[in-house]
This record gives C-alpha cells, structure tokens and sequence, in this order.
C-alpha cells in the first residue's frame, strides 16, 4: 500500500474540520471521503477498500467509540485514528484497549496526522499480509 | 351591725312613747274639759282632746292614724266613764273622732303644707277646715247624741260645744303642732334676750289677764259694756306675740289667755257661778275665737314676710359668695386650682354655716377612682383617693347627673351601705350632693353636710349648691385641659429632642417654626426660610437645590401629600447622602414637617451589598463555567483544528510544482470564518466571566435561550443530553442585564443536565420553551427527566447553599431568584407528572425591539 492513493475515511460532525482535514489528507497524496456522522458512513461509505478511518470520538448519534466496536466484527480490521476537541483519559484508555492506532486531541499537527496515518497503513498492509499468509497456509 | 340593731331599737321605741304621750295628753285634755264645764251640761268650754287628736293626725302619717285614734280609747274612756253613761262615752268618742279626721283630711288635702302655719294661704286653710269647719260639721251628731241621753238643750249643746272646739282647734292644733315639729331646737338656739323678751310677754299677758279676769263678781256685771275692756288690755299682748314670735308664740298666747279667762270665769271652786256667768264666759269664748282667727293670719303674714326676707337675705349672701367665687377662679392658672379650691371649700363653708364640705373629682389617670377633698370646721383638707365603687350608689347617682339630697339618713336607700356608715362616722344628718358637669362628662360631685337637724338644708340650697358646682366643674376642667395642654406640649418637645434625624416644623411659607436638637443643617435656623435656603443651594450650583425647593413648596401649597428626595452633600472629608421626607402639617394654618437623616452609612451599606451581590454572582458564573471548561474547549478547539489543518494543507499545496490557487482561496476564506467562529467562543465567554455593572436593555429571551443552549451544545454532547428548543413564534421583548438574564438560563440548564446524569442515556433530554403568557408576561421553563425535586425541598431550592450536587456551593438558584427578583420577575419549580422538574422563570414584557 502506497501512500498515494490510500483511501482514508473521515468521520466529523463538524464541517469545518471534515473540510479541513480532507483537504490536508489530500494535499499528502491521500485520497479523503468525509462523512458527517457514523451512520452516514455505515450506511454510505465503502469500508472494504479503506486504508484507515479518522473519526471524531463525540458526535450526535453514535461516537467514534461506537464505531470502534462495529468495525471489529469486519473479518479484516481498518485501523482506527481518534480525533477529540475535548480529550479525556479514561475514553483515550479505552479506545487504545479496543486497539486504536492514536488518540489525536484537537488540534494537531500535520506530522502527528500523518504519523499517525502511516501506522496504521502499516498496521492494515501488515493484517492484510497476514491474512494472505494464512489463505495460502491454508 | 351594732349601729343597725341600736337603729331599730330605737325605731321601735318612738312610736310607743308617741303612742303614751297622745293618751296621756287626751286624757289630761280632756279632765282639763271637764274642769271647764258648766254643771248641769255635757258640754266644756274648753275642750282640748279633740284638737290634741288633729294635731295628732296632722303630724302622722296616714296608715298609722287608726293606732293614734285607738291609742286615744283608753284615755278617753278612763276620763269620761266614771262621769257620763258608757253609750254617751262612746258615742262622743265617735264624734271626737271624726271631728279630728275630718280636720286632719282636709287639711291634707286642701293644703300643701298642713302642719305649716307661715303662709296666709296655709293659715286660710287651717282655719276654715281645721277649726271652723271640721267642729261645725261634728257638733251636729254629738248635740243630738247629748239631747238624746242627757236631755239637754240641743241648741245650747251644738253652741257651746261649737265654740268651745273652735276655740280649741284655733290655739291648740298650731301650738302642738309647731311645738312638736320644731319648738325645742328653735328655744334652744334662740338668743338670751329673745328668752328675756319672751319671759316679759308672758309676764304681761298673766298680769293683764288676771287683772281682767281676776275678779268674776266685778267681771260678771255688766259684761256687754264693760267687753271692750279686756280686749283692749290683752289686745297689745297678742299683737306682741304675733309680731315678735309668730304664728307658734301667738297660738301659745291665745291658748294661755283663754285657759286663764276661763279658769278665772268658772271661780275658785272651779264651776261657773252663775248661768248669766256662764253666758260672760261663753260671750268671751267668742270673743277669743273671733280675735283669734285675724291675728292668726296676721302672725302669719308677717311670719311669711319674715321668711321671705329671710330667704331674700341667704340669696343675696349666696349670690355675693357665688360671684366672689367666680372671680376668684376665671382666671386662676392650672398650677393654682386645687389649693383654691380647698381654700374655698373652707370659706364656703365657714359662710354657710355648714359641718362639711366635700369635693370629689374622678381621677384623670384611674376612671373608677375618686379623688376626695374634704373640709370640716377646724380641719385642714387633705386630699384622699376613695374607690367608686365603696360608695356605688352615690357614684351611679353622680354619673346619672342627679343631684342627691338627704334630709335624714333615713333617706337613703337600703343598699346605700358605706353611704350610710360614713353619715353614722361623720354624724351627718342632712347632705346634699350636686354633680360636677363639664358638657358632656361628669367631672365629680360637690357635697355638703350639716351635722345637726336645727340646720337641715333647705331646698333651694340645692340649687345655688348646683351655680356653685358649675363654676368648680367650668374651672376642673380648664386645669385638666390646660395640664393635657402642658402634657402634650411636653410630649412634643421630648418627641422633638429624641428624635435621632433632624426634624423641623415649617409654617406655611416655609419659615422654620421649631426644630429637633438633631437638626444641624446649616444655614437653616428656626426663624429661616428653608424654601429658600433651597433655592440659594441652587443659585450657587447645586442641580438638585430647585428640585428641593420646588417639592417642599409643593408640599406647603397642598399640592402633594408628600415629598421623598435623597442628595449627595460633599462634607470637607468625603460625600454623604442625604434622604429628606416632607409632609404636610396636619392643621388649620398649613405647613409641614421636615425629616432630615444622613443615610450615608445605608447607602454604603447598599453599595457594599450590590457590589458583594455582582461578585458572587460573578463568582458563581466563574464555577458555572468551571463545570462548562470541557464543552467550551471543545467549542473552541474545532475551530482552531480545521484553522491548523487548513494552513498545513495550504502549505503544502503552494509546495506543489502548479499550486491550485482556487484551492487555496477557499482554504484561506475557511480559515478567516473558523477564526471569527473561535473568536465568537471567547466573545461569548468573556461577556458572561465579565464581572460588571448591571446594563438594562431591551433583548429577545428566545434569542437570548437560543444562544446559551447553543453554547451549551458541546456539552450536551459530551454529557450525552438532547436538548429540545422549543421557541415563542414572537420575540419575547424584555427589560433586563444580559449576562444576568443568561445566567438564569445556564444555571436552570446546567442544572438539568447535572440531574439526568445518572439516567439511561436515552432518557437524557432537557425540553427548554419560551411562550407568552396573557400577553404580558414571558415565560421560560426547563423541564428535565432527573429524580425531580424531593418532597419539603420546594421553599429550600432557592435558598442559599442549598445544593444536592457533590460539589456544587448551593449558590445558583438563590442567585437566579434575586436576578429575576431584580427583573421584576419570578422563578418557581415543580415536579413533572410523570419523572424529572420543571424550572420556570417569568419576567414582564415590554414595548419595543430588542437592541
């Protein structure tokens, strides 16, 4: 998985940050679909060619938390990047537990972003590697 | 007790010794009869028993005449049996009898003082029913009684027996009566030489009767020529009597002369010598009868004169004493009054010859008092306070305006007991009490008293006692009024020095008539105008020196009721203020009262207080906001997230060989709206951790409810709480401080959202609803799904420290209730139907748009 072309999924209640993230993602060589809520996302989104979702952890109906926990039953698991405006320890303990890749308090830099990005297209090229290992194993 | 049982004896005792006396007098009258008899005849020439029993009845009462008549049965009886047959005996008792009654009736009734002789009118009576009329009806039966048993002459019979009662009846009835009813005290007091004088006529009036009288034989010749005689010698004598001694000494002398004519007539041996004797004496009995009767008249003429003089006398001695005591208290000041007065109740009765004086005034400071002066010859007055009701019956009496006259103290009622006690103490025998009236009241009662029955007041005294009164009662009154007067004037200068804030008293142009000893403003001295003492502070700059003036002489004009003004003055060392009442003076000639109090300490007070008020509630804001730092981050740090990001892309895309510029714009112009959006959040959040002045203007609650739960949104969120908005469809205009107005708002909010924070996450809802209520009210209510109000709490939620929350200071609501109590408003809580409370708040609309 390179970096040009991954496609990474936003997830913010907030329309300036969704604009504004879209557009550093993309200015990176990422691709960037943005979607205003989890349920708008579930129900439009394409999770099977998604390098990683960057969602806020409060929002109007279900949360980052939520979504965490839906994505987890998927066969191959997308890497998860929490963004928050309002961080706190105990939710920060209990989505790195549930295996987020980070845990970002608003706002942060383009290199935390990225940082951030790039573990967890790591982490995705690795699963799906293991994955195909285990096909061909089997 | 002793006192009623010696009482009684002695009631009991009287009647018996009256009933003895009148036997024992008709019996010695009637052997006196028998002595002045003419032998052979029934009839005397004299004959005193029947006139001893209408005297008799005269001087008692009429139920008990039948025991006096009765009484005269023995004696009638034991004289008369042993001389005439028994059925004469009683027959003539009949005839004696109703002689008496018929006399002693009509005298009753046709006269309306029958035992009095000292009037022509009086005497006119008694002697044409009493000694003419009354023995010429009764001769009738008593001659034919006579003819009948004896055989005598009837004609003979009637005449004598006719003259012999009259002559009786003429000398006799007034001589008891007057003897009985007041002959002892009048001898007694009578002076020596009215003794000596006395002792000269009746010395005259033997001498010259017996030297008519003396010798029969020469008086028996020739009686018609030689009649004149006699009456010509005792004529000067009874004239004498009549003149001098009136109709009492006259009748004494009548009844001497006739017994001496007739006992020198009938001779030694006691019987008429001779019929032509007989005749002589029956001629004198004529005679006496006939000189009797004007000279009776004339004694009681001159007697009327006499006491008509005599009353003329006492009236004008009482109208000189009742004019020296008016002058004497017309013009007697307050302080002079009671001991005038008791000097006076001395003169009065040194002059009047009274035993007692008494004065009794009820008590100004105790109503069921009496205060009682009382004089007594040789005794200084001394001032005692007696309890009314000791002396209940003469209080009610006074208090009715009667005026209480006691002859004897017999008089008084049975339940006049302590009355009676102090007549027996004071050995009072006759009072009279008049009331002291002043208009309407009874102010007390003046009495007086005689200890003795020779001076038994009269009558007419009871009048002049009354004259007398009124110049007391006129002149008690005017010291109870002029000591009410001083008292008030007194009660008003204390009231005035006490007073801690400056009080003056201005006339109606404003002049200053009396001030407070607190009363310090300067410049403005009694005798100064303080109207214009205002408009002078005007003129040398003051701005509220004309506003001052123009209320005060609104005031004095009657123009308001009154007039609140509050100034600052600068004293050399710092401003004080000044709160100043004007209210008009509640009398004929105007003016007002001023009340001046240096409120300088209150006002610091107050200002102390709002600014301790704005801090806490600043404070309470500050901890409000505390609890919304989370939100308010969040609020905050999106802006500043898509701001970073932004420029971090933008950067990187100019980085590009062919920079998107449209790109860029639209990043930058992003960039421009999230800073104003971040900036908004820190404007908002600064306005309500303001710590200010309180700034009252026209503003949209719905727009105002709609801002806070705006800022409220994040933390909604965060807390997992939806909020429901449901706004008025028009704006609801009112009065109040913003930041005030939107505290309440964040408080009930907060608040609502703090109470679900253990309810199931779905349950989380906070409904917030601004309507207008009958359209002049605005009301806000938030309502929330929480464990609602706990029962007894409602009066405790908007007290201070009142909390339920772990951490909370229990000062939210309490500060909500005097921000909306400033408002002019309300705010109230109540339990929902089914789960959670309502908080509302409503505040009053105004006219106009919001700024």
């Amino acid at each position: 998985m390179s970096r040009n072309g991954a496609r990474i999924i936003v997830v913010d209640d907030d329309i300036s940050v969704r604009r504004a993230l879209s557009r550093l993602l993309i200015s990176a060589g990422y691709q960037a679909q943005t979607f205003e809520s989890v349920r708008d996302l579930l129900m439009n989104g394409e999770l099977g060619r998604t390098a990683c979702v960057i969602v806020d952890v409060r929002m109007p109906g279900p949360g980052g938390l939520e979504l965490q926990e839906i994505l987890s039953q998927v066969p191959v698991p997308i890497p998860i990047i929490f963004i928050t405006g309002n961080p706190d320890v105990p939710t920060a303990v209990k989505a790195m537990k549930a295996g987020a890749v980070d845990f970002l308090s608003k706002p942060f830099s383009e290199e935390e972003l990225f940082g951030a990005v790039e573990r967890a297209l790591a982490l995705r090229s690795a699963s799906t590697d293991q994955r195909r290992m285990a096909h061909r194993r089997r | 007790m002793m006192a009623e049982t010696g009482n009684n004896r002695v009631q009991g005792w009287r009647p018996a010794a009256t009933l003895l006396a009148v036997a024992v007098a008709y019996y010695v009258g009637a052997q006196l009869g028998f002595i002045l008899r003419f032998p052979p005849t029934t009839p005397s020439v004299l004959w005193p028993p029947n006139s001893i029993l209408t005297a008799t009845l005269l001087l008692t009462p009429v139920r008990r005449w039948w025991l006096y008549l009765l009484a005269a049965l023995p004696a009638h009886l034991a004289a008369e049996l042993p001389v005439l047959p028994p059925l004469l005996v009683f027959g003539l008792f009949a005839t004696n009898c109703a002689e008496a009654l018929v006399a002693a009736a009509g005298l009753r009734w046709l006269s309306d003082a029958p035992t009095r002789f000292d009037t022509l009118p009086r005497m006119a009576v008694f002697v044409l029913v009493g000694a003419l009329a009354a023995p010429f009806v009764s001769s009738f039966p008593d001659a034919a009684l006579v003819t009948a048993i004896q055989g005598e002459s009837y004609s003979f019979v009637w005449r004598t027996r006719f003259f012999s009662n009259v002559l009786a009846s003429l000398t006799i009835v007034p001589a008891v009566v007057m003897a009985v009813r007041n002959g002892l005290p009048n001898l007694r007091a009578a002076a020596p030489h009215r003794h000596l004088e006395a002792g000269l006529l009746a010395s005259g009036l033997f001498l010259a009767s017996m030297g008519q009288f003396g010798n029969p034989s020469e008086f028996g010749l020739g009686l018609p020529a030689e009649l004149s005689a006699p009456v010509a010698v005792l004529l000067p004598f009874l004239l004498w009597s009549a003149v001098r001694f009136g109709p009492g000494g006259l009748s004494v002398c009548l009844v001497a002369t006739a017994l001496l004519a007739v006992v020198a007539g009938t001779g030694e041996s006691g019987i008429f010598v001779t019929q032509r004797a007989a005749e002589a004496v029956l001629s004198l009995q004529i005679l006496l009868s006939t000189m009797a009767i004007p000279l009776m008249c004339l004694a009681a003429v001159i007697e009327e004169r006499r006491q008509a003089s005599e009353a003329l006398a006492t009236r004008l001695r009482l109208e000189e004493m009742l004019s020296r005591l008016s002058a004497a208290f017309v013009h007697l000041p307050s302080t002079e009054m009671h001991r005038a007065l008791d000097e006076w109740l001395g003169r009065l009765g040194e002059h009047m010859g009274l035993d007692c004086v008494v004065i009794a005034e009820y008590s100004r400071t105790a109503a069921d008092e009496l205060v009682v002066r009382a004089w007594a010859p040789s005794e200084p007055v001394k001032p005692q306070t007696v309890a009314c009701r000791e002396v209940r019956w003469a209080d009610d009496q006074l208090r009715q305006r009667q005026t209480i006259a006691v002859r004897d103290v017999g008089d008084l009622p049975p339940h006049a007991h302590a009355e009676r006690l102090m007549f027996r103490l004071y050995g009072i025998r006759s009072c009279i009490v008049v009331p002291l009236e002043a208009g309407e009241r009874v102010l007390g009662g003046l009495a007086v008293a005689t200890t003795s029955a020779d001076r038994a007041l009269r009558e007419p005294f009871s009048g002049w006692l009354r004259l007398v009164a009124e110049v007391f009662a006129s002149a008690l009154e005017r010291t109870a009024m002029e000591d009410a007067l001083r008292a008030s004037e007194g009660m008003k200068s204390a009231i005035l020095s006490s007073l801690s804030n400056g009080v003056a008293v201005l006339d109606s142009d404003g002049t200053i008539v009396a001030v407070s000893q607190s009363w310090t403003i300067e410049g403005a001295t009694v005798g100064s105008n303080y109207v214009t003492a205002w408009r002078e502070t005007a003129r040398a700059g003051a701005s509220h020196g004309s506003d001052a003036a123009a209320g005060i002489a609104a005031v004095l004009a009657r123009e308001r009721d009154s007039f609140a003004f509050e100034y600052t003055a600068r004293d050399p060392t710092a401003e004080r203020w000044y709160s100043m009442v004007v209210v008009p003076l509640n009398q004929p000639d105007g003016g007002a009262v001023i009340s001046h109090t240096d409120v300088t300490e209150r006002k610091r007070a107050e200002v102390n207080a709002q600014r301790s008020r704005q801090e806490l509630a600043h404070f309470t804001r500050v901890s409000t906001m505390g609890a919304l730092a989370a939100s308010l981050a969040h609020e905050l740090n999106q802006p500043l997230a898509a701001i970073l990001s932004n420029a971090q892309a933008a950067r990187r895309f100019l980085d590009a060989a062919r920079p998107d510029l449209g790109e860029i714009r639209s990043i930058l112009s992003d960039i421009v709206e999230d800073d104003k959006r971040a900036g908004k959040v820190i404007e908002g959040l600064r306005e309500l951790l303001r710590k200010g002045e309180t700034e009252v203007e026209l503003l949209d609650l719905n727009a105002l409810i709609r801002d806070v739960v705006k800022l409220l949104g994040s933390d909604a969120l965060i807390r997992r709480v939806r909020m429901h908005l449901d706004v008025a469809a028009e704006p609801l205009i009112v009065a109040g401080d913003r930041i005030q107005l939107q505290q309440v708002v964040l408080n009930l909010l907060v608040n609502a959202m703090d109470a679900m924070a253990d309810c199931p996450t779905e349950e989380r809802v906070v409904s917030v609803q601004t309507e207008l209520c009958d359209g002049q009210t605005a009301r806000v209510s938030v309502q929330d799904a929480g464990p609602g109000i706990l029962t007894g709490q409602h009066d405790l939620l908007f007290e201070p420290f009142y909390t339920t929350k772990p951490t909370g200071m229990g000062m939210g609501l309490s500060i909500s209730r005097s921000i909306m109590e400033a408002h002019g408003g309300l705010i109230w809580a109540t339990n929902n139907p089914a789960r959670g409370a309502t908080f509302s708040f409503a505040m009053p609309i105004r006219n106009g748009t919001a700024t």
